[in-house]
């Protein structure tokens, strides 16, 4: 597997926080960046958007590879390789509400 | 597992006196429901615990009276291969919030009083047939089946003691003591500010008994977050550090859920509530916020993943109140605390 710096998608594969959602993308473009990614699959992995107050939730995605978080601004060609795996890790309250 | 929509719903709201106000879309997050009736016939061996393949679809239920489009409530259809499809069946009050935002929205067009009462019917009409989505990405759900291993239920409930109310038709789940030992120590050492961590555990699979049940084995702090009197935010780096916790301990556990404290005692500072009036309240026990339910939504989605809170009050010993998917809404619900703490499978 090396760096996919020629070919226009990738294969990844993305994960839930839990492990028990995970999809496959076949073609993941390498121009996109990550947090483009992170929003399409969201609506594809039937994931919420917003907290219970309708304010928009922030995801991460972690590099499992790397053990690292990438920056929205990464683009999939030079952050990613065929097959990695990313697991979207939302910023999120348990509380009142208030 | 695909859901398809061949109907949209909307709430129809009417004033008091019997005026329509008007209708809105049904918006609803139909996953919860969706989840919950997959997983109670994964329960009952009537679907594969590996089910992506298999296509529901979400179809309204008629009002028996008035007939098409008024329904009165919708099924959740799943195709079982070589079979007569699964459902299940909801009432209208699953769209109660939706309601209830949509009575907010005709206050703000002054079509409806603040505090006015209000009903509303829910209607369901085709939907037109969807454009192709604009979404380049191919993609495939490749979600592991419910990671369930053979034990026996009888076995777990022999060395059980059951807490709150079991109802019959809820998944089993044994908690290890050490479980809620940790949880109060957290909550205690953290008094006055909201505090949690992650369940982990296993999920067994009685065949004979044909029933599904969890063990919650052990909690994993919540790392990384930062916690007020009102709120606990569990960021990136919480879930990171926890799946390296769980990588760590290398027994085969699977995330469950998560728990957190209720530092019910300095809200209750907050509001200079009476002693009486602190024990009646609602919040001292069996709260689950809709916060706390995003939580799950957006962590643990599957309809076995379970929630505990801590129930830290003035006036009380520390408490512990479960939460889980029953029939597509986050209830609460009794569990057995087991007595010994290691796992019996």
């Amino acid at each position: 597997m090396g760096k996919a710096e020629t070919t226009l998608e990738i294969p990844l594969e993305i994960s839930d926080v839990s492990g028990q959602k995970v999809f496959s993308v076949a073609n993941a473009p390498t121009g996109n960046t990550v947090g483009e990614l992170v929003h399409e699959m969201l609506g594809k992995m039937n994931l919420p958007r917003n907290d219970a107050s309708g304010a928009p939730l922030t995801y991460q995605a972690r590099l499992e590879r790397e053990g690292r978080h990438l920056n929205a601004s990464e683009r999939i060609g030079d952050a990613l390789e065929r097959g990695d795996r990313l697991t979207l890790q939302p910023n999120i309250d348990a509380g009142l509400g208030y | 597992m695909s859901l398809s929509f061949p109907y949209r719903f909307a709430v129809v709201l009417y004033a008091e006196d019997g005026t329509s106000l008007g209708a809105v879309a049904a918006k609803r997050d139909w996953e919860p429901a969706h989840e919950w009736t997959r997983f109670y016939f994964q329960r009952r061996g009537q679907l594969a615990l590996d089910g992506n393949g298999i296509a529901s679809t979400v179809i309204p239920l008629w009002e028996r009276t008035m007939g098409e489009p008024y329904c009165r409530g919708y099924r959740i259809q799943i195709a079982a291969p070589g079979g007569r499809p699964l459902a299940s069946d909801f009432p209208t009050t699953h769209f109660r919030d939706l309601a209830a935002a949509a009575a907010s929205q005709f206050v703000e067009r002054k079509k409806l009083r603040e505090g006015e009462l209000y009903s509303y019917v829910v209607v369901a009409h085709p939907a037109p047939a969807e454009a192709a989505s604009a979404s380049g990405l191919t993609v495939t759900n490749a979600s592991p089946g419910v990671p369930a291993h053979e034990a026996s239920l009888s076995s777990f409930l022999e060395r059980a003691k059951p807490s709150g109310v079991i109802e019959s038709d809820d998944m089993p789940v044994f908690v290890s003591p050490q479980v809620l030992e940790e949880a109060a120590e957290r909550t205690h050492a953290e008094e006055g500010t909201e505090t949690g961590g992650i369940l982990i555990g296993m999920l067994w699979r009685d065949a004979g008994a044909g029933e599904i049940f969890a063990e919650i084995t052990a909690q994993i702090p919540a790392e990384h977050t930062s916690g007020s009197n009102v709120k606990l935010t569990f960021t990136p780096q919480t879930w990171a550090a926890a799946d390296a916790a769980l990588r760590l301990r290398r027994r085969g556990e699977v995330y469950m859920g998560y728990w957190h404290s209720h530092p019910v005692r300095e809200w209750c500072k907050g509001k200079t509530c009476t002693p009486a009036a602190q024990k009646t309240c609602h919040l001292a026990k069996d709260f689950f916020s809709a916060d706390d339910d995003a939580v799950m939504r957006a962590a643990f989605p599957r309809a076995y993943s379970i929630a505990i809170v801590a129930n830290d009050t003035a006036f009380a010993d520390l408490t512990f109140s479960m939460f889980g998917n029953r029939e597509g809404i986050t209830q609460p619900r009794g569990f057995y605390l087991l007595e010994e703490k290691t796992s019996g499978a």
